[in-house]
């Protein structure tokens, strides 16, 4: 072993078949600790390898399970101390665990195991701990000198740095057959074990980039909202680059104020109006509360409630049942009142609707992104959109008009499915209405849910039904093969682990033009007849 | 080794534990935070009937919003039996009850134009306060022709197997002595039953209460 083999890249010297060297970044942080006056510039390269979040227990406790994973019991094992280990704890209690010295073992030709390659050859003069120090830094000078980034860069670890030692003494001397055997034995085992971390090493480093471009492509895309559409919104919605942008994903810092311009307010509603609807709300649950309490509740609900009072009182019991697993619109949560303030004050503002089930998860995915007041111009203008007036006041004529026009456009993107669909007798009725009820925020998790919004913003409702067929399309192979019971099964609880791009990407194959007809023309004759 | 398919259709006021019922049902499993139900959900569940006799057993559970009634006739259709829930805490949702009965009857019936089977479940069994009378059950259970009520409580799990049981019998009743029950296609003779039904409704009732 000579100091070519330093620091941070990977050596095996299978020359003598002795050791290998195997360096270790965590050695630094170790060492930081040691001396922590030592050197301005190698507390800097402490301090950095400690960010990498490997310490030198953590890093021998995943060792020691390696270990009796791999020894066989043949052969002994024991740590090798490198300078830095030396004194460390960790060290001296496995050192312990194994009961043999190093000494002892220096003296033993046979082969048998060590951890951590470079040992300190008996014959060598005992350095002094400046000495120490300074190799040390030079060491890490060298891993910072760029010819070396390359082998930086790789760090591989772990299984390599298991390496062949002396054979204990009380043990009987080894058939040189049998120790060249395990000797090769050993270096495949190594080998394997090396190849295979350069493998997950190398993915692992896709992984790390490819997340990193797309952080960067969310902070260039907030860039983008912030300060080139937002601030010129009417003259920079239609434009291609925008609709281009809007596709992959409104960024969720300025998701709300889009929402908002998206949805516009053609019905004028004010904050004002908000309030007052507000408080209208609140008095009528008060009566409704105090009228209970007055007459107890046998005698006064003998007649059950009329649709749209029963209507406030379930917006109690709803509001509860909304995102559960987030636990903020529960009794307590910080949006419980908020979800509540926002549904009364609708069913004051258009008593003729009232509130309807689903409801309740729209206005939470608008509470979740700009404040009440806002929440409820969104809201207020989002349900006022066709489709939505078709589905919330119940128009059983429009709705079916609605589903017709999907089972169109489904016949003309998966025509397999479709029929399939028919001969199971699964109609759109069965599984369409919550996504649309809902929006998909109660079939879809959250956050692609939002990101359908985001292009349902851009593209209207068409894009409801669209993304309808992106998830039909995606599922279709699956969805084939599945009887009546399975099929509805499955579209009523999609999968939570559903990927959005994998969805985007099927939504995207979806052709919304029939005979050249859009959707909303389609859906215009359909009307008529 | 035959096979049968049985739709029922499970409904009731919002809350008062119809996808809760389901869950407990088909996977012994409770759990406080179930999403409300919009549109129709629905759930399977397989009983081995006898050695060589399978039932499978198609859940629809059906939204409870009253908005939504118009929207259920499609839900109804071809339904083998029907399950009526209310909640023994609410008072309006007994009541409803019967209006989610008249429902049923006006939307749908078997093929020989008798009624659904239809079983009342009196859900939430466990908890101290109640608004609802054992004698009310049983006197609207007589009157609007269900086929059996008990208290159940979906909560502790008491009462969950028996009933459906006992909904499967009536329903075996009527695939061996009604020709195109099963198929919902044919329409047969009578109404061969019904003495007998209401009499095994009788006892179910006597059974039912989960003394709680």
């Amino acid at each position: 072993m000579d100091e070519g083999c330093d620091g941070t890249g990977l050596c095996i010297d299978t020359g003598d078949g002795e050791f290998m060297e195997i360096s270790l970044h965590s050695r630094n942080s170790f060492e930081r600790k040691k001396n922590p006056s030592q050197d301005s510039g190698f507390e800097d390269r402490g301090s950095k390898s400690k960010k990498k979040g490997l310490s030198v227990s953590d890093f021998l406790t995943s060792r020691r399970i390696l270990f009796s994973l791999s020894v066989s019991q043949n052969f002994f094992v024991k740590f090798v101390s490198h300078y830095g280990f030396e004194e460390s704890k960790e060290v001296n209690r496995l050192r312990n665990l194994f009961s043999r010295k190093a000494k002892e073992s220096e003296d033993d030709a046979e082969q048998g195991w060590k951890l951590f390659g470079r040992i300190p050859p008996k014959q060598a003069p005992d350095k002094d701990p400046q000495q120490i120090t300074q190799e040390f830094q030079n060491k890490l000078r060298s891993v910072a000198q760029p010819k070396n980034s390359k082998k930086s860069d790789i760090e591989v670890m772990s299984t390599t740095a298991l390496i062949l030692e002396n054979r204990p003494q009380n043990l009987p001397t080894k058939d040189p057959e049998e120790a060249e055997k395990h000797r090769q034995q050993y270096e495949a085992m190594v080998e394997a074990a090396r190849k295979k971390e350069l493998k997950e090493l190398k993915m692992k480093k896709k992984q790390k980039q490819q997340q990193l471009k797309n952080e960067d492509k969310v902070v260039c895309a907030a860039k983008r909202w912030t300060d080139e559409i937002l601030p010129n919104w009417e003259t920079m919605k239609s434009q291609k680059k925008t609709r281009e942008l809007w596709w992959h994903g409104i960024p969720t810092n300025v998701q709300g104020r889009v929402w908002q311009l998206a949805f516009g307010n053609d019905l004028n509603v004010t904050n004002e109006l908000y309030e007052i609807c507000c408080s209208r709300a609140d008095d009528r649950i008060r009566m409704t509360i105090e009228s209970s309490e007055i007459y107890g509740n046998s005698e006064t609900s003998s007649e059950p409630p009329s649709s749209k009072e029963s209507s406030v009182e379930l917006i109690k019991l709803d509001v509860s049942r909304t995102f559960p697993q987030l636990c903020i619109f529960q009794k307590g949560g910080p949006y419980y009142d908020l979800l509540h303030s926002l549904l009364g004050a609708y069913a004051c503002y258009r008593p003729d609707v009232g509130y309807v089930q689903g409801m309740s998860f729209i206005a939470a995915v608008l509470l979740l992104n700009m404040d009440v007041a806002d929440a409820f111009v969104c809201f207020a203008n989002l349900l006022n959109r066709p489709c939505q007036v078709a589905f919330f006041r119940v128009d059983e004529e429009l709705m079916k008009v609605y589903f017709h026009t999907f089972e169109e456009f489904f016949d003309e993107n998966m025509p397999g499915l479709y029929s399939h669909f028919k001969k199971h007798k699964v109609t759109p009725d069965l599984y369409i209405t919550e996504w649309i009820f809902a929006l998909f925020s109660k079939s879809l998790p959250l956050d692609i849910a939002c990101r359908v919004w985001d292009v349902f913003c851009r593209d209207g409702e068409e894009f409801l039904f669209r993304t309808a067929l992106g998830i039909l399309k995606m599922y279709e192979d699956l969805l084939l093969h599945m009887d009546f019971c399975n099929l509805v099964q499955l579209l009523t609880k999609i999968p939570e682990d559903i990927s959005g791009d994998t969805l985007f990407k099927h939504i995207d194959t979806i052709r919304m033009n029939i005979d050249k007809k859009r959707f909303n023309q389609v859906l215009a004759v359909n009307k008529e007849s | 080794m035959t096979e049968l398919l049985f739709k029922i259709i499970i409904i009731g006021d919002p809350t008062v534990g119809k996808t809760s019922f389901i869950q407990r049902y088909v996977n012994d499993s409770f759990r406080r935070d179930y999403k409300m139900t919009i549109g129709v959900d629905f759930a399977l569940k397989v009983v081995k009937w006898t050695e060589n006799q399978m039932i499978k057993l198609q859940l629809w559970d059906i939204a409870g919003q009253e908005r939504f009634t118009s929207m259920t006739r499609v839900y109804y259709k071809d339904a083998h039996a029907c399950v009526i829930m209310f909640d023994l805490t609410q008072r309006s949702t007994f009541q409803n009850a019967v209006n989610w009965k008249k429902d049923l009857d006006s939307k749908c019936s078997l093929t020989d134009g008798t009624p659904v089977p239809c079983l009342l479940l009196a859900n939430k069994c466990d908890l101290s306060h109640r608004e609802v009378e054992q004698s009310e059950i049983e006197k609207i259970c007589r009157e609007h022709d269900f086929i059996g009520w008990t208290e159940i409580s979906v909560k502790e799990g008491i009462m969950i197997e028996e009933p459906m049981r006992f909904l499967m019998e009536e329903m075996m009743i009527k695939h061996t002595e009604m020709e195109g029950f099963s198929e919902s296609m044919r329409q047969a003779a009578s109404n061969p039953e019904a003495i007998h039904l209401k009499q095994q409704s009788t006892v179910l009732a006597t059974q039912s209460g989960c003394g709680c």
